[in-house]
């Protein structure tokens, strides 16, 4: 198998803007495939079904998604300009002069977002402007323009990914190809090992914009048990430090009123016994990942949640350490092995 | 015979902010061996001359500046983070989320902060200053990055260079390698008078290369070749457009640090129309160049601007038009001429 950073950066600099997952998902459902026999939804999430489930015994689900925030195309002026909105949530504070691609149906265009100029800068233009209020000059007329881009088509804001000092990886989309390599990473760990539990992983769509993908794919998966495997927020030094968890000291293993306190628990106690590092994830409210739309599918699925510090959320600088997502692979490969052994 | 387009690409790929010319300048003197007579400075310009057919009557001086903005490590954090400065007219709100490539070297960093999640609605709205700002190179402590990196060394925005568009190319430090290869277009073919060329340090910190250069060189008419904003962009008034992409050099007869000679302005207009090479007036006194240390050096020089219109000037990505590009080197040589018999 690749090396955990070479298979980070090259699954995140794929594109899979929330509902236009094509290409991402394609590539998942490859390296899926020796897996299981793999399956792809209505919404497009990619399933794979890795040990049968069976009647009476635990069914695990193990999810992370595989959509990244972007923006969509809404109106192409006579000047050839785009206008667009965001597909999840954008941090306008960086949005002037970044360099973006727009996928269109005949391939990539570049594009860069325009920065007025200091001279022209009057008061408005110090405020940092708002996802709906920039145009992407894509270097065409407003014929050409239109002939090449439509309304609907995605926009994502170009990352120079690459590795950092301290086996640090950053780079766009690695919330969450993070987690999907995780899981990917879970599935190697276990290879052929017999487990007492039905096992399916999910890469699911549109987590970005409401979590459509993982709540219908889970209805169809019915499991029984479910590991969301998702970023969380790595500390800064101007991050509060109460949300926050530290990279390098493992997966944060989350506890919150939807969350299942027992699997919580047991996460924590499979971190011991295998000598994993951990750290807790509290939240008072909802988790918005989701874990809290698989929670409540179907009569209800005892859920977890699971993760991977993540330095500068929703930029084209996202960072992790990737031990910190081997870790989580391991963690979720043991809790595996644990679910429903020797109950049967 | 050199591609000019080529040459700019590689010219374009290479640090050099201010105070740090090195890369660019040994890129440059390695296009010019065997070309023309050239020294290098005390503060690092490139100083060149090159004989034509005859000597002119005027002194010609055709300068572009090497340097580019960008910025300069200040302080190392204990954490490991480091404390940058900005180097020349840094836009503060182009900054966060920006890959950096940093020192000689080319150590990656990132420019990160708290996730959006965590913002108040006012941190969201209001740009950050740069002095809150770190980069983030991996380093776990203030020594493992010292291993690395040293308060002062330089760093600029990782990007690419390519095109936009069917006409349109877009770069990091087109401002103002455009200039430059420019400048090595016109050593490379045959000059009809003798000429004095100058690849300049320091122009974004306070145009300090050019003074020297002029005071070296003492051109009776120079002429810097330049980029300048062109703002013809979505939103933008027609009266704050200053020029616009694709209509062919621009020709300043003001800016905020020069006033330009008059009668050079009128000459720059009417050779292109006679020659039929396309040329817009910089509508607007907006930003400025070198001009202001040429045209004070010793007892004075007429001075000159030629621009190529940009958008996006001192950003990851700076955009100009490949027409104008050709257009400009044509002006250029029409110029070398004009100018030395006036």
């Amino acid at each position: 198998m690749m090396d955990t950073a070479r298979l980070l950066l090259e699954f995140s600099a794929l594109t899979g803007v929330s509902g236009a997952e094509n290409e991402a998902a394609e590539y998942a459902a490859g390296l899926l495939k020796q897996y299981g026999p793999v399956t792809v939804t209505p919404l497009g999430s990619v399933l794979c079904a890795a040990r049968p489930a069976r009647e009476g015994r635990p069914h695990l689900l193990l999810d992370a998604h595989i959509d990244e925030i972007g923006m969509i195309v809404t109106y192409i002026e006579d000047t050839g300009f785009l206008r667009v909105a965001p597909c999840g949530g954008i941090d306008r504070r960086l949005l002037l002069a970044s360099r973006v691609t727009v996928h269109t149906d005949s391939g990539a265009i570049a594009g860069i977002i325009c920065s007025t100029p200091p001279h022209l800068s009057g008061e408005e233009d110090k405020k940092n402007k708002k996802v709906e209020e920039i145009y992407i000059d894509i270097g065409y007329d407003g014929e050409a323009a239109r002939e090449k881009v439509h309304p609907g088509d995605r926009v994502t804001i170009n990352a120079h990914s690459r590795q950092l000092l301290g086996g640090l990886v950053s780079g766009k989309a690695i919330d969450d190809r993070a987690g999907c390599v995780a899981l990917l990473l879970a599935l190697g760990e276990l290879g052929d090992t017999e487990l007492d539990c039905g096992l399916t992983v999910q890469f699911s769509t549109m987590e970005e914009v409401g979590g459509a993908g993982a709540k219908t794919a889970a209805y169809l998966i019915k499991p029984t048990h479910a590991i969301a495997v998702d970023v969380g927020f790595g500390m800064t030094p101007d991050s509060p430090k109460e949300k926050c968890g530290e990279l390098k000291k493992g997966p944060m293993i989350g506890f919150a009123p939807i969350l299942s306190r027992e699997m919580s628990a047991e996460l924590a106690e499979l971190c011991r016994m295998e000598e994993i590092p951990w750290q807790p994830d509290v939240m008072g409210r909802s988790t918005s990942t989701n874990a809290d739309s698989i929670a409540v599918v179907g009569g209800g699925v005892v859920t977890g949640l699971l993760s991977i510090p993540q330095k500068y959320m929703h930029t084209p600088i996202e960072t992790v350490a990737v031990e910190d997502v081997e870790n989580t692979g391991k963690l979720l490969a043991a809790y595996a092995k644990s679910l429903g052994r020797g109950t049967e | 015979m050199m591609d000019i387009f080529e040459t700019m690409k590689s010219l374009c790929r290479l640090p050099g902010v201010s105070g740090w010319e090195g890369p660019v300048r040994e890129e440059i003197l390695s296009r010019l061996q065997g070309k023309c007579e050239c020294r290098v400075d005390a503060l690092g310009n490139i100083l060149a001359f090159k004989k034509g057919k005859t000597a002119p009557k005027n002194k010609l001086l055709f300068s572009a500046h090497m340097d580019e903005v960008g910025f300069i490590i200040t302080y190392i954090e204990d954490s490991g983070l480091l404390r940058f400065a900005g180097v020349g007219g840094i836009d503060s709100r182009v900054v966060l989320g920006k890959a950096v490539e940093v020192g000689e070297k080319g150590l990656y960093g990132v420019i990160g902060s708290k996730a959006v999640h965590l913002q108040e609605e006012k941190e969201r709205s209001e740009p950050g200053k740069l002095d809150k700002l770190y980069i983030d190179i991996g380093a776990e402590s203030r020594e493992q990055a010292l291993e690395q990196v040293q308060p002062g060394d330089r760093a600029v925005f990782c990007a690419d260079y390519g095109s936009l568009g069917d006409k349109l190319i877009f770069g990091r430090a087109l401002d103002d390698r455009a200039g430059c290869a420019l400048l090595l277009e016109m050593i490379e073919r045959e000059l009809p008078y003798d000429c004095h060329f100058s690849f300049t340090v320091q122009e974004e910190t306070g145009c300090t290369g050019g003074i020297t250069a002029g005071y070296a060189v003492a051109p009776d008419i120079a002429v810097a070749v330049e980029t300048t904003t062109a703002s013809d962009i979505a939103g933008v008034d027609p009266d704050k457009v200053v020029c616009s992409l694709g209509k062919g050099p621009v020709v300043s007869f003001m800016d905020k640090g020069t006033v330009y000679d008059p009668q050079l302005y009128r000459l720059a207009l009417d050779t292109a129309r006679d020659r039929g090479i396309p040329c817009q007036t910089k509508q607007g006194v907006f930003g400025g160049n070198e001009s202001r240390s040429l045209q004070t050096a010793r007892g004075g020089a007429r001075a000159m601007a030629v621009s190529v219109p940009c958008r996006y000037l001192h950003s990851p990505a700076g955009v100009v038009s490949s027409e104008d590009i050709t257009h400009t080197g044509e002006l250029l040589a029409a110029l070398a001429e004009v100018l030395a018999d006036l």
